[in-house]
């Protein structure tokens, strides 16, 4: 098999010659290899559980913020009249939109066969389920008595009473728990072989058997891959449309109420693209430390890296424009509360955030123009963090300017968070990291089946009959051959 | 297809093939049992039909509305210009039973409360939430029997809650009068039979009356 | 009125003594209230409860309170299967014309600094829960103020004194009122031996006859006693300043609405007189622009005043100048013909071209044109001769008789407060008073500094206290009695202007306190009479009143014609000359402090009650404060910032308050509210604002002159409803653009000329892309507010909170912005900066009929009604709080934690049972007071009549002062809400985003010189 010496710079577009999606010398056993034995190891290294001791102790910052706001009630935030969603809303979006990178890869770049989503798809997809958790407690919480949300629900009862179809709070429930769980089935699927993989090295009982069960007998038959190709690539037609729906109903939130600076026909492509542009941020922070710490170099090569630093430009260029023709509508409108608005918002008591948001999303991601910044993972990461700041900072924007002072000036107010508020912001990461070390820990995090698909020992590249999208049935056979050995 | 299970490879015992099915079943029924126990179980019909407390006094219905026709409005005399149908002072027992059984133990304690001036406390057994606001006067001025709400008290010798008193249980009414309404001056009649349709009747009431309860939430919780 | 004879024969029945039932009933209360265990019981039940009211089941109402107690009574908390027994208590004897859980309506008299306002208080199963104005009585007229409004709170108080104290050695015991009694014999015993010699009787101002017949019996066996009169805040300026003109005290009666040309100098007659109330009633009716016509007003004064707000020229001046000014209206007057006494009329302390002279010559002009509809009035606190001066003005525009009457003035031997209490703090010095009863009042607390009467009051070797409170006084006192509350005792007092009125209870005294009277009383030798047979004694000898009068007295709440008779006494010669030289003419001496009585906790005695700490200042929407209000430019002069402690210096005292900056505050002038600050003012009290009496001496009562003022560098965090930060220029900017489309006006002549100005005055209209719903109800609820009439006084606000249940959150929670009123007042200052005009906007949930909030409730806790009400349903909320973020007036409130958890058992007895208690986590706001439309719609259909106009009317259109505020039904075309609706002057806010607001404005008018045709407009 013809092996591709390292180092080489694979984000070169050479005519004619295609650009490899895996560098090194990776066959398919060393790929197994090199996957697996990060779960296999017998014991967690040091830094893992030093990680693991912290954010699970700031996981249970979380839980107490929590039990003191459900006894205490919303008072111990700093929401008030006129601000009355503060944080927790705040956070609600920021999550969910850190939510739809994952399913972006593994189910849009799927379906546009985007082979270098094999790599990082295992990732993203688990990133993004983790998100979705995060994000979803925030809504549970917000609410001043929680123990009556099930009324959200349209239950029968005896007070014959059905919810508000009109609200979009009520999509927001459906939008987001079907989002979450199309994504979480998306994700066990697609691990459904390298579980399998993972049982087949197991070498402890309990191992072989939670391995076991959780790849349900996949035993990598034609007829295994063949239902399983199919489902997958029904799952990610599902998928798809969610992607794009769950973000848009979010911004419904805002766009369907009255308020100015929240009612915006732009609202959902701005969100949407926000979303992404955020995702792949998150991505990123999470990739690079992953990348360098489990040396997958090989697998997660610098194009990988230069695509999705592409995306991120290209969605980051999107959010700035909107935040300009937000100005310009706003003017255009002749609204004069629209227009105040958004004076407000630059040079108002919050110019602050706004500049913050500003900076952070429009400006600074216009460094990925520059090869050398796509290139580099310290310049990268950098750039991602201050993607992810500025994307928090950006609903912090819509939320609070927009309420600290719409129609009536008599009641225009202030916002300031509390501490409870802070924590339990800070605990929500502890929450995301916790989740995520544990599925570093334990579970497959690259896809080695989708993998060993586009290496070069996949004999992709013989023949001219074969292509990229054609070599689906083939791989059953190179995955018997592996056994076999 | 080949079976090569290899050392590490744990392969479902044939015995889970059971689960399947089972799951299947599972799946169907446990559903189907909550939703019926809560259904059920939680509706006022089961939770609050047929409470029956003990009063502090032997206080029988049956013989004071039933067998000696008592009209309800002799006690309950606000019945019909106030919310509440206030339940009578000891004064309106002692009114007879200062001659009647004037000795009997059962009367003890209104003796009692009549000397002491001390309420008897009696235990509340048509009992909505505190946010519901009934009004007796309106619903008896409109026609509706008390029948209709607390069953024929006049057979009771310790007064039961009959109906579910739930709100979908009002509003049923309240958007469908008809069937429950009757010449005012009988409301108090516990045997009383609508000649002919109910329906009709009660929608020729309506209409004369101008009768039109209201389903406003405002109507009721304030 | 049928149900108030009904009612007067009521109470007779269950207070006069007469029924063992009532008697029974309140004391079985009044043992609960009190009895310690029971006090226990409840804090453990109420946990309970409050877990229950987050529960579907309940949200706590003052039923539930009643049941949890007597549950809990019955069986110490055992709860079945089902959910907590509930028990029923009936009477054993139910009081005759008593129908449970029917409100039954009393009329009573409220007193406050010697007048007497009617009222007619609410009570449910006895219980005392709602106070509003008497429309027969003249000081009323149907509206309330916010003092007469919080008398409930006052009420049940659970920190009122439960008890006697007995103070000796440094002991602290609790005595009976037998030992008070017998104590009291014995003094009067001692006393009599010495004709009263030594002994002193220190009274708050009070109009009660019987108390009046008693001070005579009194003085009568103790010859050489003294019966000292004094209040913090008194009106003797007038008195001595009327005394110079005509020769005798006297009181002045003021007509608003014979006025048509009206200076008020540094007078706030809409707000801060004993008969504010029936002069904002006159000036509302007056300034609405029927018919063309309108009164005028001028006001020149040195704070904001809501007097000056409602003017439609404000002179900003400080209030050593006043004088000065009213010498310059008095030469411009006699430049334009008004023929002055002698020696009037001759200095023009200012140079034309001044401000000042501009006002002077504007006001003196349109006071010569309409004479005796011209009316010049001084407020208290300035001195005799400026009183003296203005009444000289008066009579010679001739507007005695007309704007203006008098009437001698009770008790005209009656030395000056001031001077009094000095003379008393003197003889308590020298010792030769060596025995003092105080009746009422605070004087340790409230008298002027320089006395050091408090040390004074300490030495005395016999003191006496009776006060609803164990304040500041009583801590000092051998003696502490608690004193029975207006509302749980008989009395007797009479309005400002005479008309008498007679004080029933409306419950037993909870506490076992007595009323003045009884405890004079004892002193006379009189113990066995109660304050009932007192009152009914000088009932009868008085006004030979029978059985008949007497109830006719309790039922009506006065007693016709007993007002003062009017007098028409003659100018003295040359009296008003002189007093116009004594006037010295001085140019402002250094800066100014200004103690004001508070427009909330007036002198203190308020100071506890939660409904007017977080009642925000009209001016400056403060809560829970008092601050030293500094006018823009002395702001930055001082360079002190809003919020920053100031240290005030005069003659050598000092007092350390935070600065408020306030527009439209005369430059050189600091004005502090007197009455925050207490020590011993109750934990409500506690920790709001600083004492402003340390700096007040007799002579500085009012108007301090060159004080200084330091910066102290520290901070404190005003807790204000509007503004709750430091607003940057781009806020005010916008705000300044704004307040023109939110309150629309025009002078009369504008609108006479369009008089559709206030229509379409948005920047675009909205039209509904959809099919609009139309609702089927058989009424259409709607409200029209005028904002000509609106004088912003607030008593809206509290009458709302009384009528329903609203919580009061605290300092910490206002500074925060989660105050709870369901009615505010929103004050815009518009114009000028320098010079600005103040604009109040009452602001109730608009009812809108494209409400925002029903959209976006995912629960449909807030939905509409087919009458056209904006629905929200506390049980069902599960506190998205999405609708308050999408209501454009932010009129929603949200219960952010469980306001109720620690109310007091006793104040709970003050709830309203008809409105639902809300728990915590739920949305709430103004309901129209649904309470009563329910209550209105069912006694029209019981009764098979149709609804009247005007039978239902919210709480805040009932106690509004100006009738502002009305409220009716959009299907009856002839109602009152219907016309308004119509009236070119309606408007609805935010029209332009279609919300359809069932609440409409209508436009501000008014009426300044200088508009086309200015002179006719005032005539």
């Amino acid at each position: 098999m013809s092996a591709v010496p390292l180092p080489l710079d694979n984000t070169l577009e050479a005519p004619g010659t295609r650009a490899p999606l895996v560098l090194g010398t990776s066959d398919l056993a060393s790929i197994t290899e090199q996957v697996c034995e990060i779960a296999e190891r017998p014991r967690p290294s040091r830094e893992w559980l030093l990680a693991f001791g912290i954010s699970a102790s700031v996981t249970a910052v979380l839980f107490a913020m929590v039990g003191y706001l459900v006894w205490h009630g919303i008072g111990v935030w700093g929401v008030n009249q006129p601000v009355a969603w503060g944080f927790a809303i705040i956070n609600f979006v920021f999550w969910v939109g850190i939510g739809h990178a994952g399913t972006l890869i593994s189910a849009i770049l799927f379906l546009f066969r985007q082979k270098w989503r094999t790599s990082i798809n295992r990732f993203a997809e688990a990133m993004t389920i983790f998100a979705v958790i995060c994000a979803g407690l925030f809504p549970a919480i917000h609410v001043g008595r929680p123990w009556f949300e099930y009324w959200l629900a349209p239950l029968p009862n005896q007070m014959q009473m059905w919810p508000n179809f009109r609200s979009p709070l009520l999509w927001d429930v459906f939008a987001v728990s079907t989002y979450f769980t199309v994504s979480l089935m998306f994700w066990y699927m697609g691990m459904v072989p390298d579980l399998a993989t993972l049982r087949d090295r197991a070498t402890s009982k309990i191992r072989q058997i939670a391995y076991g069960i959780a790849s349900l007998g996949w035993r990598g038959s034609g007829r295994h891959w063949h239902r399983y190709e199919r489902a997958y690539l029904l799952l990610a037609a599902l998928a798809t449309p969610l992607v794009l729906s769950v973000h848009s109903v979010v911004s419904f939130d805002f766009a369907v109420s009255q308020l100015p600076g929240w009612h915006a026909t732009i609202f959902p492509p701005y969100f949407v693209a926000g979303a992404i542009f955020s995702g792949f941020a998150m991505v990123l922070t999470l990739l690079l430390p992953v990348r360098r710490i489990f040396k997958l170099e090989s697998l997660i090569t610098p194009r990988h890296l230069d695509n999705m630093a592409k995306i991120i430009l290209a969605t980051g260029s999107m959010v700035g424009y909107s935040y300009i023709i937000e100005f310009f509508v706003a003017w255009y409108s002749g609204n004069p509360y629209e227009g105040f608005t958004f004076l407000n918002r630059a040079l108002g008591p919050y110019a602050w955030s706004y500049w913050i948001m500003f900076t952070c999303n429009a400006i600074i991601p216009q460094l990925l123009w520059f090869k050398r910044f796509r290139q580099s993972p310290w310049l990268l990461l950098v750039i991602s963090i201050f993607v992810n700041i500025g994307m928090w900072f950006e609903r912090f924007v819509i939320v609070v300017t927009s309420l600290s002072r719409d129609f009536l000036p008599s009641s225009w107010g202030y916002y300031m968070p509390t501490w409870v508020d802070a924590l339990t912001f800070l605990g929500s990461f502890g929450l995301f990291f916790t989740l995520f070390l544990l599925f570093l820990r334990y579970l497959p995090i690259v896809a080695m089946a989708e993998v060993k698909s586009v290496i070069p020992a996949a004999g992709l590249e013989l023949g001219p009959h074969h292509g990229h999208g054609q070599y689906w049935g083939e791989i059953p056979h190179q995955h018997d051959e592996q056994e076999g050995r | 297809m080949k079976n090569d299970d290899g050392p590490g490879r744990f392969v479902f015992p044939a015995w889970t093939n059971l689960i399947r099915p089972l799951l299947a079943v599972i799946l169907v029924t446990v559903p189907a049992y909550l939703v019926v126990l809560v259904w059920l179980g939680g509706s006022p019909k089961t939770t609050d039909v047929g409470y029956r407390p003990e009063q502090p006094v032997p206080f029988s219905h049956a013989v004071h509305a039933g067998q000696l026709g008592m009209d309800c409005r002799y006690c309950h005399t606000t019945v019909e210009k106030a919310a509440f149908a206030a339940v009578p002072p000891t004064q309106t027992c002692m009114n007879c039973h200062k001659q009647v059984r004037s000795t009997s133990p059962r009367l003890l304690a209104v003796r009692e409360s009549y000397a002491s001036g001390l309420p008897i406390p009696w235990v509340k057994v048509h009992d909505l939430p505190d946010y519901t606001y009934f009004n007796h006067s309106a619903h008896v001025r409109a026609g509706v029997a008390c029948a209709s709400c607390h069953g024929r008290i006049d057979t009771m010798e310790v007064v039961q809650q009959v109906q579910p008193l739930s709100m979908g249980w009002c509003l049923d009414c309240h958007r469908n009068p008809d069937p429950h309404l009757r010449p005012p001056e009988l409301v108090t009649a516990m045997d009383w039979v609508a000649p002919g349709d109910p329906a009709e009747l009660g929608r020729r009431l309506r209409e004369t009356a101008g009768i039109n309860p209201s389903v406003d939430c405002w109507t009721c919780h304030r | 009125m049928n149900a108030r004879v009904r009612l007067a024969a009521g109470v007779t029945h269950s207070n006069a003594g007469g029924s063992r039932v009532g008697r029974r009933y309140w004391r079985s209360l009044e043992e609960l209230a009190d009895s310690p265990a029971f006090r226990t019981m409840v804090e453990q039940e109420f946990p309970g409860l409050a877990e229950e009211l987050e529960a579907p089941a309940t949200a706590a109402t003052r039923r539930s309170f009643l049941k949890v107690m007597a549950a809990s009574l019955a069986l110490a908390g055992l709860t079945s299967c089902r959910w907590p027994k509930e028990r029923i208590m009936p009477f054993a004897y139910r009081p005759e014309g008593y129908v449970p859980g029917v409100p039954q309506i009393f009329a009573t008299a409220l007193e406050l600094g010697g007048a007497a306002l009617g009222v007619l208080v609410k009570s449910v199963d006895g219980r005392p829960i709602k106070v509003e104005g008497n429309p027969l009585h003249p000081a009323s007229l149907g509206a309330a103020s916010p003092w007469a409004q919080a008398a409930v709170l006052e009420l049940y108080d659970p920190e009122r004194s439960t008890t006697l104290v007995r103070r000796e050695g440094g002991q602290r015991r609790v005595p009976t009122w037998d030992d008070f009694v017998a104590f009291a014999a014995e003094q009067a015993t001692a006393l009599r031996q010495r004709g009263g010699r030594g002994f002193a009787v220190l009274a708050e101002a009070t109009s009660s006859p019987t108390v009046a017949m008693l001070r005579h019996a009194l003085l009568g066996m103790l010859p050489a006693a003294r019966w000292v009169e004094y209040e913090p805040v008194s009106r003797d300026a007038e008195r001595a300043g009327l005394a110079q003109v005509y020769g005798t005290s006297l009181r002045a009666l003021l007509h608003l609405d014979q006025a048509r040309v009206i200076v008020a100098m540094d007078s706030d007659v809409l707000y801060g007189h004993p008969e504010a109330l029936r002069h904002a009633r006159e000036w509302g009716a007056a300034r609405r622009g029927d018919g063309g016509a309108m009164p005028r007003l001028y006001a020149a004064e040195a704070l904001l005043s809501l007097t000056g707000s409602a003017s439609d020229h404000r002179l900003a001046l400080p209030a050593g100048r006043i004088g000065a000014l009213l010498l310059q209206l008095a030469a411009e007057a006699a430049r334009a013909g008004v023929l002055l006494p002698a020696g009037l009329g001759t200095v023009s302390p200012f140079t034309a071209g001044t401000p000042e002279a501009d006002f002077a010559v504007r006001a003196a002009g349109d006071l010569a044109q309409v004479r005796e509809r011209g009316l010049v009035v001084v407020g208290p606190g300035q001195p005799a001769e400026v009183h003296a001066v203005a009444a000289a003005l008066n009579e010679a525009l001739g507007s005695r008789g007309t704007t203006v009457t008098y009437t001698i003035a009770p008790d005209p031997e009656r030395r000056p407060h001031l001077e009094a209490v000095a003379e008393l703090s003197a003889s308590l010095a020298d010792g030769t008073t060596e025995a003092l009863w105080i009746l009422g009042g605070n004087p340790a607390w409230d008298a002027p500094a320089e006395l050091e009467f408090a040390q004074r009051l300490a030495a005395c070797p016999q003191t006496v206290h009776l006060s609803l409170y164990e304040n500041e006084t009583s801590r000092l006192c051998r003696w502490h009695l608690p004193r029975a509350h207006a509302l749980e005792s008989w009395g007797d007092a009479r309005a400002w202007d005479g008309t008498l009125s007679v004080v029933q209870p409306l419950i037993e005294p909870l506490y076992g306190g007595r009323s003045p009277a009884e405890v004079l009383a004892a002193l006379v030798g009189e113990p066995a009479l109660s304050a009932y047979d007192l009152t009914r004694r000088t009932f009868a000898s008085q006004w030979g009143g029978g059985e008949d009068a007497w109830r006719r007295a309790l039922s009506d709440g006065i007693v016709a014609n007993t007002a003062y008779a009017t007098v028409t006494p003659r100018l003295l010669g040359d009296a008003a000359g002189e007093a116009g030289g004594r006037l010295a003419v001085r140019p402002a001496s250094g800066r100014e402090l200004i103690l004001y009585p508070d427009a909330k906790v007036f002198d203190g005695r308020f100071a506890n009650s939660g409904w007017l700490q977080e009642l925000p200042d009209p001016i400056t929407t403060l809560t829970w404060d008092n601050a030293a209000t500094l006018a823009p430019e002395d702001a930055q002069e001082l360079r002190v910032k809003h919020g920053e402690v100031v240290r005030i210096t005069h003659g050598g005292r000092s007092v350390e308050a935070p600065a408020c900056v306030v527009p439209g505050q005369a430059r050189g002038v600091v004005g502090l509210a007197l009455g925050y600050g207490r020590e011993a003012g109750g934990s409500v009290a506690a920790g709001a604002g600083v004492d402003a009496y340390p700096v007040r001496t007799a002579a500085t009562a009012y108007l301090a002159s060159g004080v200084e003022v330091q910066r102290t560098g520290r901070r404190r965090l005003l807790a204000t409803t509007q503004e709750h930060h430091v607003i940057d220029t781009l806020g005010m900017a916008e705000r300044g653009r704004r307040v023109g489309s939110l309150i629309r006006e025009a002078s009369l002549n504008e609108f006479q000329r369009h008089p559709e100005f206030a229509k379409n005055a948005t920047w675009s209209q909205a039209r509904p892309l959809w099919q609009e719903i139309e609702l089927k109800g058989e009424h259409q609820w709607a409200m029209a507010i005028d904002l000509s009439a609106c004088i912003g006084c607030g008593a809206c606000t509290i009458a709302c909170q009384a009528e329903n249940n609203i919580p009061v959150v605290g300092r910490k929670q206002v500074a925060r912005g989660r105050e709870m009123h369901w009615i505010r007042v929103d004050r815009y200052f518009a114009g000028d900066p320098s010079d600005p005009q103040v604009r109040f906007q009452p602001m109730p949930c608009q009812h809108c009929e494209n409400a925002p909030c029903e959209s976006v409730c995912p629960v449909a806790a807030t939905v509409h009604s087919e009458e056209g009400l904006n629905q929200m349903v506390y049980n069902r909320c599960v506190g998205t709080r999405y609708c308050s973020n999408n209501c454009p007036y932010k009129v929603r409130r949200f219960n952010f934690f469980n306001n109720f958890t620690k109310v007091a058992a006793t104040t709970r007895m003050a709830f309203n049972p008809e409105v639902t208690v809300r728990g915590r986590g739920v949305m709430e706001k103004c309901t129209f007071c649904i309470q009563r439309i329910e209550a209105g719609k069912t006694a029209a259909k019981n009764e098979r009549r149709p609804l009247r106009d005007g039978e239902i009317v919210p709480a805040c259109a009932q106690t509004c002062p100006t009738r502002a505020i009305v409220f009716g039904d959009l299907k009856d075309p002839s109602s009152e809400v219907s016309r308004l609706h119509r009236h070119p002057r309606s408007y609805g806010i935010l029209e332009e985003i279609d919300t359809k607001p069932r609440t409409l404005y209508l436009a501000k008018l008014t009426n300044p010189h200088g508009a086309a045709g200015e002179g006719e407009a005032s005539s």
